[in-house]
């Protein structure tokens, strides 16, 4: 996976989501991330996972340091980032809100 | 770590103070907490460790969560060691700022933290790991409870990984923890507080152990300091807990009269406090005890809070005592520092410094009076016994002065005790008596010597200084103009009373003499009257024995017959 080539080529907002292993967190952040997608009606969006633990080298990269992590890039390259098990509907709802606009 | 390793390490800090109080340093392969207010110097802390652990072939990380990389190292260039600890590539920093803006929806883990760091220390053999400012990310944690359960985690990865760890976190307001971290202080093995107030306008650092498990540590709150070489805690910075022998030798105090009134002057390695009122000369005196030293060709470092070299040192010249030629020969130096210009500890590691760089026989401050109105929240007397201390473990003979006011013989000292420290007390004063004013000096207390505890007069001439034998009258000592008015009526009194015994004793042998020729006279008389009556006596036994031969018959005829 080459992520920065990924995150060049697509110039649409993105999403990403890191995680660490099989963390609870992490599959609960997954989960929750996945229903709030399909409950927006943002099916087509893939969140891209990147596993902390396989790649800890990323973790400076994208400068996350808290697991599970979900960063948004604005078309403008303005970052956003929601950490948490993501079970906070109306604030993930909130945070992907712009990205429905978008769409 | 296994159980089999179970044994406390410790690690040093490369600060003196801060190894002293925690007696060797800081805890290998486990975390140590630092809680402080903003500015209070918990980055420089750790830098400064972590510099020292560079300069010693070690390496670690810097993760930082609250300036950028760039500015951490700009913030270890202002320091001494900052250069060698940049030019290093033992070291990494790991830039951990949150972005902008950033929220939290639900807990999150740090493993993506600790696995970072992993991965960059991964090289290093027992590397030092500093996380500086772990409450910024945790502050989004939404469970209090969970952050603070994080904190124990990271410690419990560092005992497993072999990090010795140094975990930094904003105090807020009064409390010593972040304000979503309360209770971590108490959590962790060892934990070190840094606090920052401001005292009329200046800021006062202070640094606390405040746990250290498994270990013995100096629990008290002690002021620190930052100048170019970082963090400095001048209480601890020098070992002055050396048993030193108490010798017997005495130095001079460059007056042969003073000298004797001391049993040969104060032990070496003694204090001895001056004290008196504007004027008495206590500066002159010090310079004295100066001077002796340095023509003994040992070093004297004269601390002056009150005069600057150059008008000291003409003024002493006018009454004989040259500094110069010994200040030029590097044998006494002259130091002058403004008393107001800094906090008590800033002045306690100036000399502390002097000390170690000049390495004196002699130390004298003068006055030690104006070290304790220096500004600082704290005790000045702890900063005198500092000084004192560290003076006699190295065995440098001191020389304190402190002014006085009227009927107040220990004046500004009291504050701090100095006349109860210190090992010997002379006490310079005025004697004002038929309009005049002379110097005085006593010896309240000189302890192991035996000392006369009389006032003398103290003369300051072109000559240098000298004292003056005390002319007791009655109960009183005379001094000045009045002891010389007194010691010439003295004088007259005595030849009167000489004269007037010549006299009598002329007198005497005169009537002796007389006497004698009168006895010789009547002896003659008297052997004259002896030959007189003997001379009567033979001629009365003739007269009567011609008589009796006269009247005797048998003569008769021949009477008659004839003339016979």
């Amino acid at each position: 996976m080459n992520v920065s080539n990924d995150r060049a080529e697509a110039q649409v907002p993105e999403l990403i989501l890191f995680i660490t292993g099989n963390a609870p967190r992490s599959r609960r952040a997954r989960r929750n991330l996945d229903e709030a997608l399909e409950s927006l009606g943002l099916d087509s969006v893939e969140p891209l996972e990147i596993d902390l633990m396989e790649h800890p080298e990323h973790t400076v990269t994208y400068s996350v340091f808290a697991t599970p992590a979900l960063l948004r890039t604005d078309s403008s390259g303005d970052v956003q980032v929601m950490y948490g098990d993501l079970s906070e509907e109306r604030k993930l709802a909130d945070f992907l809100d712009d990205l429905r606009r978008i769409q | 770590m296994n159980d089999t390793n179970w044994k406390l390490e410790k690690r040093s800090t490369g600060i003196p103070g801060l190894d002293r109080m925690t007696c060797g340093g800081l805890p290998k392969h486990q975390t140590t907490l630092i809680l402080g207010q903003a500015g209070a110097g918990k980055t420089v802390l750790t830098l400064q460790i972590l510099a020292h652990a560079v300069a010693e072939g070690g390496g670690g990380v810097f993760v930082t969560f609250e300036e950028s990389p760039a500015q951490v190292r700009r913030n270890a260039d202002s320091f001494s060691w900052g250069k060698a600890l940049n030019q290093s590539d033992s070291w990494f920093t790991i830039d951990a700022r949150l972005p902008v803006g950033a929220e939290s929806a639900g807990t999150f883990d740090i493993d993506g933290l600790l696995a970072a760091i992993q991965a960059k220390v991964d090289q290093l053999d027992h590397p030092w790991v500093v996380i500086d400012g772990i409450d910024q990310l945790l502050q989004h944690q939404p469970d209090r409870a969970f952050a603070v359960d994080q904190v124990r985690q990271i410690n419990e990865h560092c005992e497993k990984s072999g990090w010795t760890l140094l975990l930094s976190g904003k105090a807020e307001g009064d409390s010593v923890s972040p304000r979503h971290l309360e209770g971590i202080e108490y959590m962790l093995p060892t934990t070190l507080v840094l606090t920052a107030a401001m005292i009329d306008r200046r800021l006062h650092r202070h640094l606390r152990v405040a746990k250290y498990r498994g270990s013995a540590h100096v629990p008290d709150q002690v002021p620190l300091l930052i100048d170019d070489d970082g963090i400095q805690l001048p209480y601890h910075a020098v070992a002055t807990d050396e048993r030193v022998k108490a010798g017997s030798d005495r130095v001079s105090t460059g007056i042969v009269r003073l000298d004797k009134l001391l049993d040969g002057g104060p032990y070496r390695g003694s204090s001895t406090l001056i004290s008196g009122r504007p004027g008495t000369a206590k500066s002159t005196l010090s310079a004295g005890f100066a001077e002796a030293a340095a023509a003994r060709d040992e070093r004297a470092l004269y601390v002056s809070f009150d005069e600057m070299q150059a008008p000291y040192v003409r003024n002493l010249a006018s009454v004989g005592i040259e500094l110069q030629p010994h200040i030029d020969a590097g044998r006494i130096r002259f130091c002058a520092p403004s008393a107001q210009s800094g906090l008590i500890i800033e002045h306690l590691l100036m000399l502390q410094r002097q000390i170690e760089e000049f390495d004196p026989h002699l130390l004298i401050i003068d006055p030690i009076s104006a070290l304790i109105k220096a500004a600082g929240g704290e005790s000045p007397r702890i900063a005198v016994e500092r000084i004192l201390a560290l003076a006699h473990s190295r065995g440098i003979t001191t020389i304190l002065t402190s002014l006085t006011g009227v009927g107040d013989p220990e004046g500004e000292s009291t504050s701090a005790d100095v006349s109860t420290v210190a090992d010997t007390w002379i006490v310079l004063d005025y004697n004002e008596r038929a309009g005049e004013r002379n110097r005085s000096l006593s010896i309240v207390k000189s302890r192991g010597s035996a000392h006369s505890n009389q006032q003398r007069e103290l003369l300051l001439s072109s000559d240098g200084i000298d004292l003056a034998d005390v002319y007791e009258y009655g109960t009183e000592v005379l001094m000045g103009t009045a002891r010389v008015q007194k010691e010439i009526e003295e004088n007259v009194a005595n030849r009167r009373r000489n004269l007037g015994h010549e006299q009598r004793r002329e007198a005497l042998e005169r009537r002796i003499e007389q006497a004698r020729s009168e006895a010789e006279r009547l002896a003659t008389e008297l052997e004259l009257e002896d030959r007189s009556f003997d001379e009567v006596r033979r001629t009365d036994r003739d007269y009567i024995d011609r008589i009796k031969s006269r009247r005797d018959p048998a003569n008769r005829e021949i009477d008659g017959g004839s003339d016979e």
